[in-house]
């Protein structure tokens, strides 16, 4: 069987050919050699960019062709025919016994002499694409040896998840992985069993550790189960709980075992609070300085805590957040990818469907008001409304903080110090403070909502983000001005008041769960009952994300806050959270149904993260940093009792460790470097480079992809244009073999759609 | 979707090493996969080499409300009648695919498989409009208008088609599913 001179040229073409693109000429009178040659080579040239691989002969052009064009020509292109035949596919194949596997005509030796099972898989391909087991881009054409070879060269464990990748069926994967076994086998002279053996065992043990983490892991049935009924984005609020619940169990840890337990082995004093901890050096071998105890364990545990936060929210934000080029308005395809697979009850995917037809009404009817402009008075209209809401807000926010702080500072009311504990109505006005804090936070929420219903958006996205931003600057305000009152007022005021400040905060914790507990009773059972006994219309009520996550941030901030004055804080804490967790599950069951406008998890997780580290971590960070660097601490109670700031034992250790030589270097790096001014200037310029560099690399990369972008939409057009020229000769073709009416009926028929009409004859 | 939520394993079938290491499955999860295969089948032994239909995978409880579930099916049945059938490897390969631990490209390659309803490997305004009805109910007061359907389809073609030829292929697919994080489950 002959080769036509044009595959020839091409398959030389390719081999010679230049990296870059070059523009190719059409011209004018095309002659169906040279329409071929020209779709095959731009087609395997748009290859070669695509895929970057070394050019293996004809099937891969082949099958690219039947990829862009899918003509059934493509079949006689692999036999070496003439390209536009006179036979359809059916009866080319027909010739060859019907079997798409198994080549049994003994005269076909495939293209130019390529032997029988290099053709075997020429038809092999273009027969799954006429089937229409079409894998990808790739792997069908990734000649099998080939990829076996990749996959020799990889390391084992590189090899494992390559072979577990790919996107073929099991025996077929099966077959590849004997395959590379084999050549592994053949290809090691040395039998290195005991590399050979140590590597596996290792391997396995891997597995079996993780397969015994998931017996580890707290809650994990219970998390698929609220997952399979609710969605993905009520089970982020779950997963948010249990993240935090992790950070607590950690402080509480190592509290535990460096502060409390030589506290208690030594010194006998209650460790609830700041003020039972002795500032004493036990003497005993090992010595045990307790200041610098106390200052590492608390320093080093919001540090870690930091780097935590800020290494998930930037890998939360990477993955959410990526770059958004091209048309995005609407987002169709994005509500249709975001149905969620794990969802598994039967009602609750009735519902999400239902759901999902909403919305994709709601985006359509939102595209279509965009194009009707709003006029002039409708819009200041809606501006003067929105700046009305948000005065109203911030006007509540400043009148709260503003109350609570009066209520701290009066001495009537709140604030009376040096009493006896047996004073029952001084016991009770402590409590006045937690309790009004907890109202307005369970509140001022409500009536933000009702504010909210005054204003429209044009977006439901933005209104979600509004609301939680003015319930964040509710929040933040409160505790700001607590932080104020406790830094400010407090120590001019109380002898112990560190130990004051963390009594503040354990019973500003407790009543907050009381309240949630509340919260959960009558927010969401009695709602429940009204909605579906009493007043129909309310319906059941929806499990608010925003709301719960904003209280579990207000909670851990005034978790972290406290951690400096009450090191056992995080018990508490931790108990709370269990009981939250298995509480508001059980009610979730019982009361509510999820959300109905559900899409977008990813981004509001990464919302809640970074709220989570500002300003709720920082602001914790920045009072406790405040209260180490300049706050005298109280001289009576404490480990730092007798200090200027707690900052000095630093100052006093390295004074003490300057003298023997061997460590000496520790007290010059301090005192030369971490103390001078210059260093800190160095480093802020240095990271203001780096920042500026980076940015211009991200706007090269932005217009990058823009090029790229277009070059697509270009090469889009080069195919249209192409498969045009191929249709008119396709004609004129026709037009001449019109001539021999015997042959007519077997031509093949183009309509101008024949993009969607694909003879399904296999 | 996962089948494992709330079932424990008590079986102590043979470790099948050679499954573990080509699914993204653990050693657990394939015994209670073979476990709960067997019980489709109805008998207790070497389950390996026989397929079990459709209707019967059908019956299980995940997949039974699952708007996709023929579609799932025909995708990964490597039986050569086309019935969606499936045998104990190709239920592997579904329960791999859809575990946790799979990597992005596997699952987005079987997505596109199983919205593209017609198998010519692309997805054109039919396979787009199947997979709308599919997604919003059959019910007349949730399924759209076929004014809203076009401008739908013709919505997602302008965000998805890169290459403006009319439907989407796997790498525009593969493109759009990157841009939008909340496919991963």
């Amino acid at each position: 069987m002959k080769t036509p001179t044009s595959l020839q040229t091409a398959r030389h073409r390719k081999n010679t050919r230049p990296a870059k693109r070059k523009t190719f000429h059409y011209p004018s009178d095309v002659d169906k050699s040279a329409a071929i040659t020209l779709i095959e080579a731009n087609i395997s040239h748009k290859w070669e960019m695509e895929t970057d691989r070394a050019s293996s002969p004809l099937p891969r052009t082949v099958t690219a062709l039947a990829h862009f064009s899918r003509l059934p020509e493509a079949n006689d292109i692999c036999h070496g025919r003439d390209p536009l035949p006179q036979q359809s596919t059916e009866s080319v194949l027909k010739e060859h016994g019907g079997h798409v596997d198994q080549c049994e005509k003994p005269s076909c030796v495939g293209v130019n002499g390529l032997p029988l099972d290099r053709h075997v898989t020429q038809v092999r391909h273009i027969t799954q694409l006429r089937s229409g087991f079409w894998q990808g881009l790739d792997l069908p054409l990734k000649d099998t040896s080939e990829l076996v070879s990749d996959l020799v060269n990889q390391s084992a464990r590189a090899r494992f998840q390559a072979i577990r990748s790919l996107p073929m069926p099991f025996s077929e994967r099966k077959i590849i992985r004997n395959r590379v076994n084999s050549v592994k086998q053949s290809k090691t002279i040395i039998p290195t069993n005991c590399g050979q053996q140590v590597s596996r065992s290792f391997r396995r043990f891997r597995a079996g550790l993780a397969s015994a983490r998931q017996y580890l892991i707290i809650w994990h049935d219970t998390l698929k189960d609220i997952g399979g009924r609710f969605g993905t984005s009520v089970l982020s609020y779950f997963l948010f709980l249990k993240w935090l619940l992790k950070f607590n169990l950690f402080s509480l840890i190592i509290n535990f075992c460096f502060i409390t337990i030589p506290q208690i082995g030594y010194f006998n004093q209650t460790v609830l609070y700041y003020g039972g901890y002795n500032g004493e050096v036990i003497v005993s071998k090992p010595g045990y300085n307790m200041q610098l105890a106390y200052f590492f364990t608390i320093a080093a545990y919001l540090v870690l805590c930091g780097v935590s936060l800020i290494y998930s929210m930037s890998r939360s934000f990477q993955k959410n957040f990526v770059l958004d080029t091209g048309p995005v308005s609407g987002g169709a395809w994005r509500l249709l990818c975001s149905w969620d697979f794990s969802v598994v009850n039967e009602k609750a995917i009735q519902y999400n469907k239902n759901n999902l037809a909403i919305q994709l009404k709601e985006s359509l009817s939102e595209r279509l008001q965009e194009k009707n402009k709003m006029d002039l008075s409708d819009r200041i209209k809606h501006l003067s409304l929105n700046v009305l809401a948000w005065l109203l807000s911030l006007g509540l926010a400043v009148g709260c903080s503003a109350g609570i702080y009066f209520l701290g500072t009066d001495p009537e009311l709140a604030f009376s110090f040096n009493h006896s504990p047996n004073d029952l109505t001084a016991e009770a006005s402590t409590l006045l403070l937690p309790v009004v804090v907890s109202i307005i936070n369970l509140i001022v929420p409500i009536l933000y909502s009702l504010i909210s219903k005054i204003e429209s958006y044009s977006n439901p996205r933005a209104k979600i983000y509004i609301s939680i931003v003015r319930n964040v600057i509710l929040k933040m305000s409160i505790l700001g001005i607590l932080c104020f009152y406790w830094l400010d007022f407090v120590p001019s005021s109380v002898s112990c008041w560190e130990s004051f400040v963390g009594q503040s905060v354990y019973r500003l914790l407790i009543f907050d769960f009381i309240f949630c507990l509340i919260g959960i009773f009558y927010g969401e059972f009695l709602l429940n009952v009204i909605g579906t006994r009493c007043i129909q219309s309310l319906g059941v009520p929806e499990f608010d994300i925003a709301r719960n996550v904003l209280d579990l941030i207000y909670a851990q901030t005034l978790a972290w806050i406290g951690i400096y004055f009450s090191p056992l804080l995080p018990v508490m804490q931790v108990l709370k959270l269990f009981i939250i967790f298995y509480l508001k599950k059980i009610s979730l069951s019982m009361n509510c149904q999820p959300p109905k406008h559900s899409g977008r998890a990813a981004q509001i997780q990464t919302v809640f993260i970074a709220l989570l580290f500002f300003p709720s971590f920082v602001g914790a960070l920045s009072m406790v940093a405040f209260t180490v660097w300049s706050l005298k601490p109280s001289s009576e109670c404490g480990p730092f009792q007798g200090l200027d700031t707690p900052f000095h034992t630093i100052f006093s250790w390295t004074a003490s460790i300057q003298g023997p030589s061997e460590t000496n270097w520790v007290w010059w790096i301090f005192e030369n470097i971490l103390r001078s001014e210059l260093f800190y200037y160095l480093i802020s310029l240095i990271i203001l480079v780096i920042t500026y560099f980076l940015w211009q690399i991200t706007e090269g990369r932005k217009q990058l992809i823009n090029t790229l972008r277009q070059q697509i939409v270009n090469e889009g057009k080069d195919k249209a244009f192409l498969l045009d020229k191929m249709q008119k000769l396709q004609k004129e073709r026709r037009e001449k073999a019109s001539y021999r009416p015997q042959d007519y009926d077997q031509t093949p028929h183009f309509n101008p759609n024949w993009m969607n009409t694909l003879p399904l004859d296999m | 979707m996962d089948l494992f939520a709330q079932k424990k394993i008590q079986s102590t079938e043979p470790i099948l090493i050679p499954h573990g290491e080509l699914t993204f499955l653990t050693k657990q999860e394939i015994l209670l996969a073979h476990k709960i295969f067997s019980e489709l089948q109805g008998r207790e032994n070497g389950p390996y080499s026989a397929r079990v239909t459709m209707e019967k995978i059908l019956t299980l409880p995940e997949l039974k409300s699952n708007p996709f579930r023929k579609r799932i099916c025909h995708v990964f049945s490597t039986s050569d009648m086309k019935d969606g059938s499936l045998s104990f490897e190709d239920f592997l390969d579904l329960l791999s695919a859809f575990s946790d631990s799979a990597t992005l490209e596997i699952k987005s390659h079987y997505a596109f498989r199983i919205f593209d309803f017609d198998d010519d490997g692309t997805l054109d305004s039919r396979d787009l409009e199947k997979l709308v009805n599919c997604l919003t109910g059959e019910t007349d007061d949730t399924r759209l208008t076929a004014e809203e359907m076009r401008q739908l389809i013709s919505n997602i073609l302008e965000e998805s088609d890169i290459d403006k030829d009319g439907t989407v292929n796997l790498s525009e697919f593969q493109h759009v599913i990157s841009r939008s994080p909340d496919f991963v489950r």
